[in-house]
């Protein structure tokens, strides 16, 4: 593949310029759906490009205490991530733009820097509520993580492939194997809305008690982009949950392209019906949810994975 | 440079970000002020979303004569908004301090406190009366931004700093007791 060819995949399609099509896509089918169950009509289709343009337009305050430097850093930081990770997760066809052995790994690397942002954003803000925002971010991370890498672990342990794009390769050939993943389909799903810090896990941003979280002290364009890079991780984690647990495809790029439109907006209703139909948990019921009953469930799954490819496969 | 403004005055037309602030209101208009919030009026058909920070928000709404002991932190949320700002007086004591003007412990309408860009009259406001008035404001403010040369709209800063009024009103009424 030659240079040109490269750069024009990253940056176009299915690179970055999708990828920021796509979240903005994604925020208004969200906030629209939301809308919709909560029988009121929701906002326009350009909501989120008039609300990104409006933050670009303000002015910038940053807090006189706080870390300059870092401040400004961390949206880019939180954003470029999210493009690399992007990379990585097959979009169009059946394989990735790149792909390698153990890249799997390298996409949840990425995903914990959203988290580690936006924690980061909060501490060196040096407010009082964007400190405590920022405690029970990381709080939360150290929930989700242990249940997340488990459940993910469960399907490459079948398909004895670290890569996301090999994961893909080997579902198209036994199809009926991605049953057997389903524990870890539900775990996955909830640990993403827990990993997106959507209700119920919204405590880290929970309005009502902590102002906004890690972020109430960003405006303009650097909240422009922190929010933005949060839609980035959405299709990120929606894109990564379908690759791994939803690995149907045809072998016909176009169609794969169709197929995974259509794999990750349902993924999403799902996501959005479990917003909208639930309220916010305290920080200490995550944590205690996410050990006691996710991480256990995965563990399950792994075994089963384990025995399952001992006795049948290889 | 002209789409990039006319971009961001429709931007800023189409996404008003409010904060509610009670600066001494009987609770009515500020109840009044959430009903329009609620999805009966659902005014996030117009972009509109309540934000917590006032960092985050492009509108204040203010309710209620302002009270000595909140009008120092009046002014600290104003200042924490980042511009283009706009600040809506809702209901009778906010736009002139109501039955309470000239009452001992109160400074009287927001306009003596912070610039003020739309009065809200009624006791309490309608929910209707509120968002016409949030529609008007934005059109006024989407023509100035369109109109303005390279400058967004003068709204508040053309307008007397909030510090001198503020201190006026400490002199007249020995704010130093009830104002700290």
């Amino acid at each position: 593949m030659s240079v040109l060819t490269a750069l024009l995949k990253i940056l176009i399609f299915p690179g970055f310029l999708f990828l920021s099509a796509y979240a903005l896509a994604l925020q208004f089918l969200d906030r629209k759906l939301y809308a919709r169950l909560q029988s009121r009509q929701g906002p326009p289709w350009y909501q989120p490009v008039a609300d990104f343009i409006k933050l670009i337009g303000k002015e910038t305050l940053i807090p006189a205490q706080a870390n300059q430097l870092m401040f400004r850093m961390l949206p880019a930081f939180c954003l470029a991530a999210m493009a690399v990770a992007f990379v990585y997760i097959p979009v169009w066809g059946r394989g990735a733009m790149f792909s390698f052995e153990g890249d799997m790994i390298v996409v949840l690397y990425f995903l914990a820097v959203p988290p580690l942002a936006s924690f980061l954003a909060g501490w060196y803000s040096r407010s009082l509520f964007a400190t405590v925002g920022a405690t029970r971010t990381l709080t939360q991370m150290f929930a989700y993580e242990v249940p997340m890498f488990l459940a993910l672990l469960a399907p490459t342990l079948l398909s004895g492939s670290w890569s996301v794009s090999g994961n893909m390769a080997f579902y198209a050939t036994h199809p009926l194997l991605v049953l057997v993943n389903l524990p870890a389909l539900v775990v996955t799903l909830i640990v993403s809305q827990c990993k997106l810090e959507r209700t119920p896990f919204d405590a880290p941003e929970a309005e009502t008690e902590i102002v906004s979280g890690p972020l109430v002290e960003y405006g303009g364009r650097y909240l422009a982009f922190f929010t933005f890079s949060k839609d980035c991780e959405l299709v990120v984690v929606l894109s990564l949950f379908t690759a791994m647990f939803l690995p149907f495809s045809t072998g016909i790029s176009g169609v794969d392209f169709l197929l995974y439109l259509v794999k990750t907006l349902a993924v999403m209703a799902v996501l959005c019906l479990l917003r909208a139909t639930t309220a916010r948990l305290r920080i200490n019921q995550i944590v205690a949810f996410c050990w006691k009953y996710l991480a256990p469930t995965a563990l399950l799954q792994i075994i089963l994975n384990l025995v399952l490819r001992e006795v049948f496969l290889i | 440079m002209d789409l990039i403004k006319k971009a961001i005055a429709w931007g800023s037309r189409k996404s008003p970000w409010v904060i509610h602030f009670n600066a001494g209101a009987c609770n009515g208009c500020d109840i009044e002020v959430v009903d329009a919030l609620t999805p009966r009026f659902d005014l996030e058909r117009a972009g509109v979303i309540k934000q917590g920070s006032p960092r985050h928000a492009d509108v204040l709404i203010v309710t209620g004569a302002v009270t000595l002991q909140v009008r120092d932190r009046l002014v600290q949320i104003y200042e924490q908004m980042p511009s283009p700002k706009f600040v809506i007086a809702v209901g009778a004591c906010a736009c002139s301090g109501g039955i309470f003007n000239g009452c001992y412990c109160v400074s009287g309408g927001v306009n003596t406190v912070i610039p003020v860009d739309a009065y809200v009259p009624g006791c309490a406001v309608r929910p209707e009366t509120l968002i016409a008035a949030v529609t008007k404001l934005l059109d006024k403010v989407e023509a100035q931004t369109a109109a303005a040369d390279g400058q967004l709209p003068p709204g508040p800063e053309a307008e007397p700093t909030p510090a001198p009024a503020a201190a006026a009103i400490t002199d007249q009424d020995g704010g130093e007791r009830h104002g700290k």
